[in-house]
């Protein structure tokens, strides 16, 4: 029994020096984010022509890995370089433990991002058209939503999946003209009796695409009011061969309040042309054309389903002389669609990752 | 019941220990075939070599060692295979790179990808990409090499990681 339990040491005292001699993982900080200043100008109808120069987002990200499977990520936002009165924002937009058992499990929680849409989860400047995040990403996903919850991934031959329960929105501050992008409650002190639910699949395994969807269920509540709706979304990027194309739709349905109704969707066609003059620099000119109602049906119905919604097409172009800089400039014509008001904006923008 | 718990803890021990080499194992027959076998070496990476590789792949060695596999099939060699680390967001990203006599690709594969975002850059589809590739190929990402939406980071890592190791093989070849 001695000899067994001996020979039983040894091979747990050999087994544990080869773990650690092919184990390359160590407890780490790292350290990580992003920037983006913008120059605005817009010119709404026939109001005079309004321009601004804003340092719109500082973020900065420290992760930690206590072991292999545990760890920390956080990001700390200061949006619009000063915070006064109201003005400029602070933002603690992630900061949860996430536990990575395999690819085909892992859990994050704490402050966390709902995986809807394709930019919410991977907005850094570099990795998007536009010198602002496309509408769509203002109006029918408030991007950048984050706030208090907890998710549970998978990636299982390609499909990614995850399933997230998060903070509920506040139904008293939706609006027409924002949709649900005013009941984000940020983390801050979210009613806990009620929560958003969220499903999300992805498929990869093919070269250069992403392709997927989610749909999201809240009660949402406020003091006033009482709201369930569903959010439904498919998404595809495609990115290969110098080409990047993105197309995504979303709808939002409300059972009850002013709102029932917030639909739209978009789609960038951008291509390289650094392939023909052989640069280093990537160059890429793109078009967008946005479809967008945030008070696509309304309750009390007429011109506020008509007020809301807006065509625009965008051309642009983003220059990047290594893949984490970008250099950014755009053209827009927003056209309101009940009285064919046109709007026009120019916007450049230098942001970076790292 | 002593006897069964320690019989559990070495299960246990030798899945979670051997699991990189039983990745390793199991791509290395995928590549060369089932009848191959191999000599294994740790190998700690001489400085002024190590700073040459780096400025030219236009990026750091995780460590100074990498794992060097020698393939030999009926006592002849080949072909030599690379395990290194490069780092994703925050955590190492274990890939192999197999290689023929001359240098030049014949299959890559991660062998343990440890985070929850970028894990796409295990498609077989992406890493395909590789084959074919030596020290004088373009690495170019979007270009040369497809980038994956939500996994730019791991993407351009895994890159730079492949082709610091095809100067690198050139390097060990010679010696």
């Amino acid at each position: 029994m001695k000899s067994l339990t001996a020979i039983f040491l040894f091979t747990i005292l050999i087994s544990k020096s080869l773990a650690q001699d092919i184990d390359f993982n160590t407890s780490k900080v790292s350290i990580g984010g992003y920037g983006e200043l913008h120059y605005n100008s817009e010119k709404v109808g026939s109001q005079p022509t309004k321009s601004s120069l804003d340092f719109h987002r500082f973020v900065l990200f420290l992760g930690y890995n206590w072991t292999e499977k545990w760890s920390l990520k956080t990001e700390i936002e200061l949006e619009h370089n000063f915070v006064r009165n109201g003005q400029g924002e602070v933002e603690l937009e992630q900061a949860y433990i996430n536990y990575h058992y395999a690819d085909w499990f892992g859990f994050n929680i704490g402050v966390i991002l709902p995986s809807i849409g394709l930019i919410n989860e991977y907005h850094e400047p570099p990795l998007f058209f536009g010198t602002e995040r496309p509408v769509y990403h203002n109006l029918i996903i408030p991007t950048t939503w984050f706030g208090n919850g907890a998710s549970v991934y998978s990636n299982i031959n390609g499909f990614d999946i995850k399933l997230t329960i998060f903070e509920s929105l506040n139904s008293d501050k939706f609006s027409f003209s924002q949709g649900i992008r005013p009941g984000r409650m940020k983390g801050y002190f979210p009613d806990a009796s009620r929560f958003l639910y969220s499903a999300r699949l992805d498929y990869l395994n093919i070269p250069g695409m992403k392709i997927g969807g989610s749909i999201s269920f809240n009660n949402a509540k406020g003091d006033s009011t009482n709201v369930n709706l569903i959010i439904s979304e498919f998404h595809s990027k495609y990115n290969a061969n110098n080409i990047t194309a993105v197309f995504e739709i979303g709808n939002i349905s409300y059972d009850s309040g002013i709102l029932r109704q917030s639909f739209g969707y978009y789609f960038d066609f951008g291509y390289d042309i650094n392939s023909f003059f052989n640069l280093k620099t990537k160059i890429q000119p793109f078009i967008r054309y946005s479809d967008i109602n945030t008070a696509t049906k309304t309750s009390s119905g007429g011109l506020n389903e008509k007020l809301f919604h807006f065509k625009e097409i965008m051309f642009g172009i983003s220059v990047k002389p290594i893949d984490e800089i970008v250099f950014k400039l755009d053209y827009s014509e927003r056209t309101r669609q009940s009285d064919n008001r046109k709007s026009k904006f120019i916007n450049f923008g230098a942001g970076f990752m790292f | 019941m002593i006897k069964l718990i320690f019989l559990l803890i070495v299960f246990y021990v030798n899945i979670y220990g051997q699991s990189i080499k039983d990745a390793v194992d199991k791509s290395i027959f995928n590549c060369y075939g089932k009848d191959v076998n191999y000599i294994s070496d740790k190998i700690i990476l001489e400085k002024k070599l190590k700073r040459e590789i780096e400025i030219k792949s236009e990026q750091n060695f995780f460590s100074d060692e990498i794992y060097f596999y020698k393939i030999y099939s009926n006592n002849q060699i080949i072909g030599y295979s690379i395990l290194d680390n490069v780092y994703g967001k925050s955590m190492p990203i274990t890939f192999i790179v197999m290689f023929d006599i001359n240098g030049i690709i014949l299959c890559s594969e991660i062998i343990k990808y440890r985070e929850q975002y970028g894990g796409a850059v295990k498609n077989e589809n992406w890493l395909i990409q590789f084959k074919g590739k030596n020290c004088e190929s373009d690495f170019k990402v979007g270009k040369d090499v497809n980038t994956i939406s939500g996994a730019t980071i791991s993407v351009n890592s895994v890159t730079k990681g492949i082709k610091k190791l095809t100067f690198l093989i050139k390097e060990l070849i010679s010696k």
